[in-house]
C-alpha cells in the first residue's frame, strides 16, 4: 500500500512539475527554434530577441507601462465602484433590477472602437478617454457575478434578519455583503485584464503615451520585436494582476472565489412573455432617456454629440439616408462573414478541448489553473501578433475572434464538465460504464449551462475582437466604417454604427439566452428557478 | 416576561392556489410550551412562519399579547430557530450570537453571551466557525442565538431536524430547562412524537394539508423531565394517544372515494 501511495504521489508531483516548469520551458524552446527558422518571414520574434529588446528599451517600456497601468487602474476603480453601486441598488430596490441589467448590457455592448473616438472628441487629448474605456470594459464583468452573489444565499438567512424586525438594508449590511464577497473577488479578477484592454484601446484612438500608442507604432513600422515585446509585457502584467487579486483575496477570506459560470440571463428573456415585453420596453425607454439626457446634461456640442433622433434622421429621413443604410448594411455583412465563423469555431474548440481534457484525467488537474490564467490574457493586446502571423486577410480575423471566444468557453466548459454530480458518476461506475459513455450521458448535460453562459457573454466579446481587427488591420467591415467616419468627422455615421452594433450585440445576447432557456428547460430546470 | 398568542380564523392559500392552512382557531398560553405535530407538508411550518410575521395570513388575525406580529417584530420581541441552523459561515459562534443582538438593537454583554454559550454546552467553541462544528453543535449555537435576545416568544421550527438520534435525545433533555427558566412562550414544530411529549405542556395534532386541528392534548407530566421518563407508562400512553390522533388526521383527509 505504502509503495503504491508513494508512486502515485510521485506521479502527481511529476505532473505538476511537467505542467508548471517543463511545459513552459518546452514551449519557449520550440518558440525560439521556430522563430530562428522563420527569421526571414518577419512574423515571429524569438524569446531571446524579445528579452534583448526589453532590456535595450527598458526606459521606454517602463514609461509606457506606467502610463497605461495608471489609466487602467483608474478605470478599474471607477468601473468596479460603479458596478458595486449598481448591484447594491438592484438588490435593495428589486424593481430596478431589470432596467439596470438591461441598460448595463447595452452599454457593455457599445463597441469600444467607436466609443473611443467619440470620447476622444469629448475629453480632448488627456487620459480620460482611456480611463472611461477601461471603466466601461470592467463594470459588467463585476456587476453580473455581484448580482448573483448578493442573491445566492439561503432564504433562512434573510428570514433571520426579518425575524428581528429588520429590513432590506440590515440584510444587505449583515448578510448579503459578506455572502457576495467571493463573487466580487471573482468579478475583480476577470476585470483586471479587461481594464488593461480598455486602456489600450483608448490609447489606440490617439493618446500621446502608453502601451497602446507604442503598439500602433510597432504595427505601422512592421517592428516585429517591438510588437512581440509589447504583447509579452501586456500579457505578463495582466496575469500578475489577476493572480495578485486572487492572492490578496485568499489572505483575507476562507472561501475560494467561485468560478462564475451561469451568469443570469437578461431579464427580458425570463418570465412570461408579457413581463418580458414590458421589461424590453422599459429597458428601451430607459436607454433612450439616458442617451438623450446624457448629451443634454453634459451640454455637448451637437456637431459631434448625436442624440437618438439624429440617428433616426441619418438612417431614415435625411436625403442621403438610403446611402447611409446601404453603407452600414454592406459593412455589417462583411463583418458577419468573419464574426459568425470565428464565434462558432471558438465555441466548438473550447467545448471540444474541454471534453478531451476530461477524458485524459492526468491532464485535467493541471489544465484548469492554466486555462484560468490564460483567460486573463487580454486577447486584443495580442491582436497585432495574430495579424502578423496570419496576415491581414480573412483567416487572421476569424482566428482572432475564435481565440477571443475560445478561452472563456474552455474554462467554463471544463468547470461544467467537472461539476457532474459525483453520485451519478458513481452509479455509472457501478455499471462499469466507459469514459465516453459517462461523458455523453452525464458530463455533457452537466456542462450545458456553463457552455451557454459562456456563449452568451462571448457575443459582445467577439464583436469587440472583430471590430478591433477590422480597425487596426483589415480595413473592412463595420470596424472600418467606424474608424473611417471617426477620422472624417462623419459623426452621424459614427453614432449610427455605434447604436446599430450595440443593439445587434444585445439582441444576439438575448437570442443566445432564449436558446439557452430552451435547452436548460430539459437539462437543468433548477437553473430557471 | 411571557406573552399569549391567539390565532383566530387564520388561513393561508399560496399564490398558485395551494391551500396550506384552512381557517383555524388556536391560542397559546403565556409561558407554556406547545408543540405542533402533523404529517410532512401539512402546513405547520407555514403556521409558525405566520406567527413569526414572516408570512402574512390570507385570512384571519394573529395577535401576540394583543398586538399584531409586526408590532412584536418591530420591538424584536420574538426569536425563530430554523430547521437549518442558518449560522453565518464567516462568523464564529460568539459573533453569530452577537449578530442577533445587533439585529435586535440590543447591547452586547460579553458575560451574558459567555453564559449562554456555557448553557448550551459549547464552552471552548465560542471562537469556532460553524464549518468546524458538528451538526448538533450548530443546532445548539442556533438555539443560543435565538435565546440571546431574551425573547418573550420563542418559535422553533424542527430545530433538531438534521441531528442524529443520540444528539437529539440529549438536546431534548438539556434544552427545556433553558427556556423554562426564562418563562418564555414557546411554540415548537416537530415530526417526532416522543420529542413532543418530552418537551411540551401541550401537543396540538394537525391533519394533512390543508392543516386542521385533529386533537389538542395536554401533557400533565411533572418537570423537570429526564430521559428515563420515556420508559414510564404515562409517557407511553400519551405517545399512543398522539399517534392515534395523527393516524386519524391522515384518514380524515383521504378522499371519500378511496375509503
Amino acid at each position: 500500500m505504502t509503495t503504491l501511495t508513494r508512486v502515485s504521489n510521485f506521479g502527481l508531483f511529476g505532473n505538476v512539475l511537467r505542467a508548471t516548469i517543463l511545459g513552459p520551458v518546452l514551449i519557449i524552446a520550440l518558440w525560439e527554434v521556430a522563430a530562428r527558422a522563420l527569421s526571414d518571414a518577419f512574423v515571429l520574434a524569438a524569446p531571446s530577441a524579445i528579452v534583448i529588446y526589453l532590456i535595450e528599451h527598458a526606459g521606454l517600456m517602463a514609461r509606457a507601462l506606467g502610463v497605461t497601468l495608471a489609466n487602467a487602474g483608474a478605470g478599474f476603480v471607477i468601473g468596479n465602484f460603479a458596478a458595486i453601486v449598481l448591484a447594491t441598488l438592484a438588490t435593495v430596490w428589486p424593481k430596478s433590477d431589470a432596467v439596470i441589467r438591461g441598460l448595463a448590457l447595452v452599454i457593455f455592448c457599445l463597441p469600444l472602437v467607436a466609443t473611443g473616438p467619440i470620447l476622444r472628441v469629448v475629453f480632448g487629448p488627456g487620459p480620460w478617454p482611456q480611463i472611461v474605456l477601461a471603466a466601461l470594459a470592467v463594470y459588467y464583468t463585476t456587476l453580473i457575478p455581484l448580482l448573483v452573489g448578493l442573491r445566492a444565499l439561503p432564504s433562512a438567512w434573510l428570514d433571520l434578519v426579518c425575524s428581528y424586525g429588520r429590513g432590506r438594508f440590515a440584510a444587505l449590511l449583515h448578510v448579503r455583503a459578506m455572502a457576495a464577497l467571493p463573487y466580487l473577488v471573482s468579478g475583480l479578477q476577470i476585470s483586471a485584464p479587461a481594464a488593461f484592454l480598455g486602456a489600450m484601446v483608448g490609447e489606440f484612438t490617439g493618446a500621446e503615451r502608453g502601451m497602446g500608442v507604442l503598439t500602433i507604432r510597432a504595427l505601422r513600422g512592421m517592428n516585429i520585436e517591438m510588437t512581440w515585446a509589447l504583447a509579452t509585457v501586456a500579457t505578463s502584467v495582466c496575469v500578475i494582476w489577476y493572480l495578485a487579486i486572487g492572492w490578496l483575496a485568499q489572505r483575507f477570506m476562507q472561501e475560494e472565489p467561485p468560478v462564475i459560470l451561469a451568469t443570469p440571463a437578461l431579464p427580458a428573456t425570463q418570465g412570461p412573455y408579457r413581463t418580458a415585453l414590458l421589461n424590453g420596453l422599459m429597458i428601451t425607454g430607459a436607454l433612450l432617456f439616458v442617451w438623450w439626457a446624457g448629451l443634454e446634461l453634459l451640454g455637448l456640442n451637437s456637431f459631434f454629440a448625436k442624440g437618438p433622433w439624429d440617428v433616426v434622421t441619418a438612417l431614415f429621413l435625411a436625403p442621403d439616408a438610403t446611402a447611409n443604410r446601404d453603407t452600414l448594411i454592406h459593412a455589417l455583412g462583411e463583418t458577419a462573414v468573419f464574426l459568425v465563423p470565428g464565434y462558432l469555431v471558438g465555441l466548438a474548440a473550447g467545448a471540444l478541448l474541454a471534453m478531451l481534457v476530461v477524458l485524459v484525467p492526468a491532464v485535467a488537474g493541471t489544465a484548469m489553473p492554466l486555462a484560468i490564467a490564460l483567460r486573463s490574457i487580454p486577447i486584443i493586446t495580442t491582436a497585432p501578433l495574430v495579424v502578423l502571423m496570419l496576415g491581414r486577410g480573412a483567416l487572421g480575423t476569424v482566428v482572432l475572434v475564435a481565440i477571443m471566444v475560445f478561452f472563456p468557453t474552455f474554462v467554463a466548459c471544463l468547470q461544467g464538465l467537472r461539476q457532474a454530480p459525483g453520485q451519478i458518476i458513481d452509479v455509472f461506475d457501478s455499471y462499469a460504464a466507459g469514459p465516453f459513455e459517462k461523458l455523453r450521458k452525464v458530463r455533457i448535460p452537466a456542462m450545458l449551462p456553463a457552455f451557454f453562459a459562456a456563449a452568451r457573454i462571448n457575443v459582445p466579446a467577439s464583436v469587440l475582437a472583430v471590430t478591433v481587427v477590422e480597425w487596426l488591420a483589415t480595413g473592412n467591415g463595420i470596424g472600418n466604417v467606424m474608424a473611417l467616419s471617426a477620422s472624417l468627422s462623419d459623426y452621424d455615421m459614427l453614432w449610427s454604427s455605434v447604436a446599430l452594433v450595440s443593439i445587434l450585440s444585445a439582441l444576439g445576447y438575448a437570442a443566445v439566452g432564449l436558446l439557452e432557456r430552451m435547452v436548460l428547460r430539459t437539462y437543468a430546470p433548477e437553473q430557471l428557478q | 416576561m411571557s406573552v399569549p398568542v391567539v390565532c383566530s380564523r387564520v388561513a393561508k392559500t399560496f399564490r398558485g392556489g395551494v391551500e396550506a392552512v384552512r381557517p383555524l382557531d388556536l391560542s397559546f398560553a403565556a409561558g407554556q410550551t406547545t408543540t405542533l405535530v402533523g404529517p410532512s407538508g401539512c402546513g405547520k411550518s407555514t403556521l409558525l412562519r405566520m406567527i413569526a410575521g414572516l408570512e402574512a395570513p390570507s385570512a384571519g388575525d394573529i395577535t401576540i399579547d394583543g398586538q399584531p406580529p409586526s408590532e412584536t417584530l418591530r420591538t424584536a420581541g420574538l426569536s425563530v430557530a430554523f430547521q437549518d441552523p442558518s449560522l453565518l459561515p464567516w462568523r464564529s459562534v460568539r459573533k453569530n450570537i452577537e449578530l442577533a443582538l445587533d439585529l435586535a438593537r440590543r447591547p452586547r454583554n460579553a458575560r451574558d453571551i459567555d453564559q449562554l454559550i456555557r448553557l448550551v454546552g459549547l464552552d471552548g467553541f465560542a471562537d469556532t466557525r460553524p464549518a468546524a462544528l458538528s451538526g448538533g453543535m450548530r443546532q445548539r449555537a442556533a438555539i443560543a442565538r435565538a435565546l440571546a435576545t431574551k425573547p418573550a416568544l420563542l418559535l422553533l421550527d424542527e430545530p433538531f431536524g438534521a441531528v442524529d438520534e443520540l444528539t437529539r435525545q440529549q438536546l431534548a433533555n438539556d434544552l427545556p430547562g433553558i427556556w423554562e427558566a426564562s418563562g418564555t412562550t414557546t411554540i415548537l414544530v416537530t415530526h417526532s412524537v416522543s420529542e413532543a411529549v418530552m418537551l411540551s405542556d401541550r401537543v396540538v395534532v394537525l391533519s394533512r394539508r390543508p392543516a386542521q386541528i385533529v386533537a389538542d392534548i395536554p401533557v400533565p407530566l411533572p418537570r423537570p423531565r429526564r430521559v428515563e421518563l420515556a420508559r414510564q407508562p404515562a409517557f407511553a400512553e400519551l405517545v399512543d394517544t398522539i399517534f392515534t390522533a395523527l393516524a386519524q388526521g391522515m384518514a380524515d383527509a383521504q378522499p371519500k372515494a378511496a375509503q
